[in-house]
């Protein structure tokens, strides 16, 4: 969980970065979409990645062994 | 000139204004079904919530791509934001990113191993008959204006006057794709209730809300393009009016019509499409 | 000139010869995207499909095992990189090539599975593809013999066109039609999906949505001086 959390800030950080990047210095015109394309919805799902409430340790194991049936 | 700048006052528009009309579309459709319904802000506000939820990714799922897929589906609609209000490119790059909509339904569906997922996976295999209006629309536009790239069809509109009284049919069918793509649609055989959400089942937490933010963004896309190229050049005062019309003659259609099993929307689509195609060649060739 | 004014501003050509290789905005959203595609169903798992069983509280798992699953992975990266080459190619007889491609490879997918109904439906599948073979290559001759070419950036430059023309492009829509399994004949790929094994099964929607835009691009350039 731990490994996924700083991946997850490298990924956020790093998309913040290169959105700034192009926002700023004005790069040629299939670069600015690249990034924006790419980044945009990578830095959306680093950000959701952090937000989102992780399950208490005991009840870990049984969220992500039985998802689909209500019993 | 700041072509970041302006992709991203886009995509943040986009996502405003389209959670905003579905927000619009639940209500009206409450209030035909003698509802109060929630409020207009509800849609975004879901959409911010589900960020915060707690979120678990199951055992069973195919794993990249139960995450990439929603990815690649945000990463679609930013490219759709692009071609449409910020570049206004070809029609056919539209096309293609329906194709990978579609996709995305198909493998969101699958990916988690849910029932309910396999079962709207397959039905987006049939559900194909709803991209078949847009090509026969986009084909019947590109035969009148002789060209695909939507700046190009502007200038033919503010030159020749709005496309919607030279190809009506065309329109038909274009509504008919935005009818599909509605929430609640009768001819949404992917997200039927019976299948309890379709493809969107498994994908519950943050990755639905990260789902409802591309899904806003796509709805505000459908309504910026029906009404860019058949009205033309109309000024922010008209999108937003013809944004709230469509999405309330929607809302009135779908509150209003049962959901249809996934072969009688296949021929519905079908049919609708053939006799537009038909009638739109008849009219090309006599007019 | 109808190229730029179906997929956008060309980025580039290769001239090979009569066979000029021409990338525009669309061919490289579509060639890019089915990359990606492709790079992630390499490194994919597949899914466990979970059932609930009639009549008791137990559950049903179906996976795929080691040895289909390498076996279905070959063929889904085959699929992939043989529809990305029909996104950017700029011959007609190429596409129709990297077409019969995918629709042997689609069939390839699905033989490893042990279920009956899957492996029914992929043989209905298969004939259908032998078929539409005949219209597919056909209707490429057809336009061959009609235009003296097959490059479509010369295709898109030609005055006139003649009824010829018209006919051998409807014969490939038929071809490939058939060939991706698209709209009438879809009812024998359908059941092909119900299959476990989500990344591979996503590869045969993929290409044969994404064939179907290339060729209405291709379709749009034969008859664009209508």
């Amino acid at each position: 969980m731990n490994k996924m959390k700083t991946t997850s800030y490298v990924i956020l950080i790093v998309s913040a970065l290169a959105i700034l990047y192009a926002l700023i210095f004005n790069p040629a015109d299939w670069i600015v979409y690249a990034i924006a394309i790419v980044c945009i919805p990578f830095f959306i799902l680093a950000f959701g990645l952090l937000t989102m409430s992780k399950p208490i340790k005991d009840e870990e194991e049984e969220r992500v062994e039985e998802p689909f049936i209500g019993y | 000139m700041y072509l970041m700048a302006d992709i991203l006052i886009n995509v943040i528009l986009a996502f405003l204004a389209g959670s905003l009309l579905l927000g619009l579309h639940r209500k009206i459709m409450a209030r035909i079904q003698l509802r109060p319904g929630p409020p207009i802000i509800q849609y975004l506000l879901h959409s911010l919530k589900f960020f915060f939820k707690e979120s678990s990714f199951p055992k069973t799922a195919s794993m990249p791509f139960y995450i990439g897929i929603v990815v690649i589906l945000a990463g679609i609609w930013v490219t759709g934001v692009i071609v449409g209000p910020v570049t206004q490119g070809s029609l056919m790059i539209i096309f293609g990113i329906y194709a990978i909509h579609k996709i995305v339904e198909h493998n969101s569906g699958s990916s988690s191993g849910s029932p309910y997922g396999k079962v709207s996976c397959v039905r987006a295999v049939f559900s194909a008959a709803g991209e078949l209006p847009l090509f026969a629309c986009i084909a019947i536009l590109f035969l009148i204006t002789g060209s695909m790239n939507i700046s190009d069809i502007i200038a033919y509109q503010a030159v020749h006057g709005p496309l919607i009284y030279t190809a009506p049919l065309a329109a038909i069918m274009f509504f008919t794709l935005i009818l599909t793509k509605s929430p609640y649609s009768p001819f949404a055989i992917t997200k039927g209730k019976d299948i309890i959400s379709g493809f969107e089942t498994e994908h519950y937490g943050f990755l639905r809300g990260f789902i409802m933010l591309s899904e806003s963004v796509a709805w505000y896309i459908l309504l910026w393009l029906f009404l860019t190229i058949f009205f033309g050049p109309i000024g922010i005062i008209g999108y937003v009016i013809g944004m709230i019309v469509i999405t309330a003659i929607t809302a009135f259609i779908n509150a209003t019509t049962p959901m249809l099993n996934p072969n009688h929307s296949v021929m519905a689509q079908f049919t609708i499409t053939l006799v537009c195609l038909v009638g739109s060649i008849v009219m090309l060739l006599i007019l | 000139m109808s190229i730029t004014t179906i997929g956008g501003d060309l980025i580039g050509t290769i001239p090979l010869g009569d066979i000029v290789l021409y990338l525009n905005p669309l061919h490289l959203f579509l060639f890019v995207t089915i990359i990606v595609f492709t790079i992630l169903i390499a490194v994919s798992r597949t899914e466990t499909q979970v059932e609930a069983m009639f009549g008791s509280l137990d559950e049903n798992k179906v996976s795929v095992g080691l040895k289909e699953f390498k076996h279905r992975r070959f063929l889904a990266i085959i699929c992939g990189i043989a529809t990305a080459g029909a996104m950017i190619t700029g011959d007609l007889f190429n596409f129709t090539l990297f077409m019969a491609l995918i629709g042997i490879v689609n069939i390839g997918i699905v033989s490893a599975v042990k279920q009956i109904d899957v492996l029914d439906s992929a043989y209905q599948y298969g004939l259908i593809a032998m078929m539409c073979g005949l219209p597919l290559f056909g209707g490429a001759a057809i336009i061959l013999a009609s235009t003296g070419t097959l490059s479509l950036f010369k295709l898109a430059m030609m005055p006139t066109v003649a009824p010829m023309t018209i006919f051998g492009a409807l014969m490939m829509l038929v071809g490939i039609a058939g060939e991706s399994g698209i709209a009438p004949f879809f009812a024998s790929k359908a059941e092909m999906f119900r299959t476990p094994g989500s990344p591979f099964i996503l590869i045969i929607h993929l290409s044969s949505l994404f064939i179907i835009v290339r060729a209405v691009e291709i379709l749009l350039i034969i008859i664009h001086v209508i």
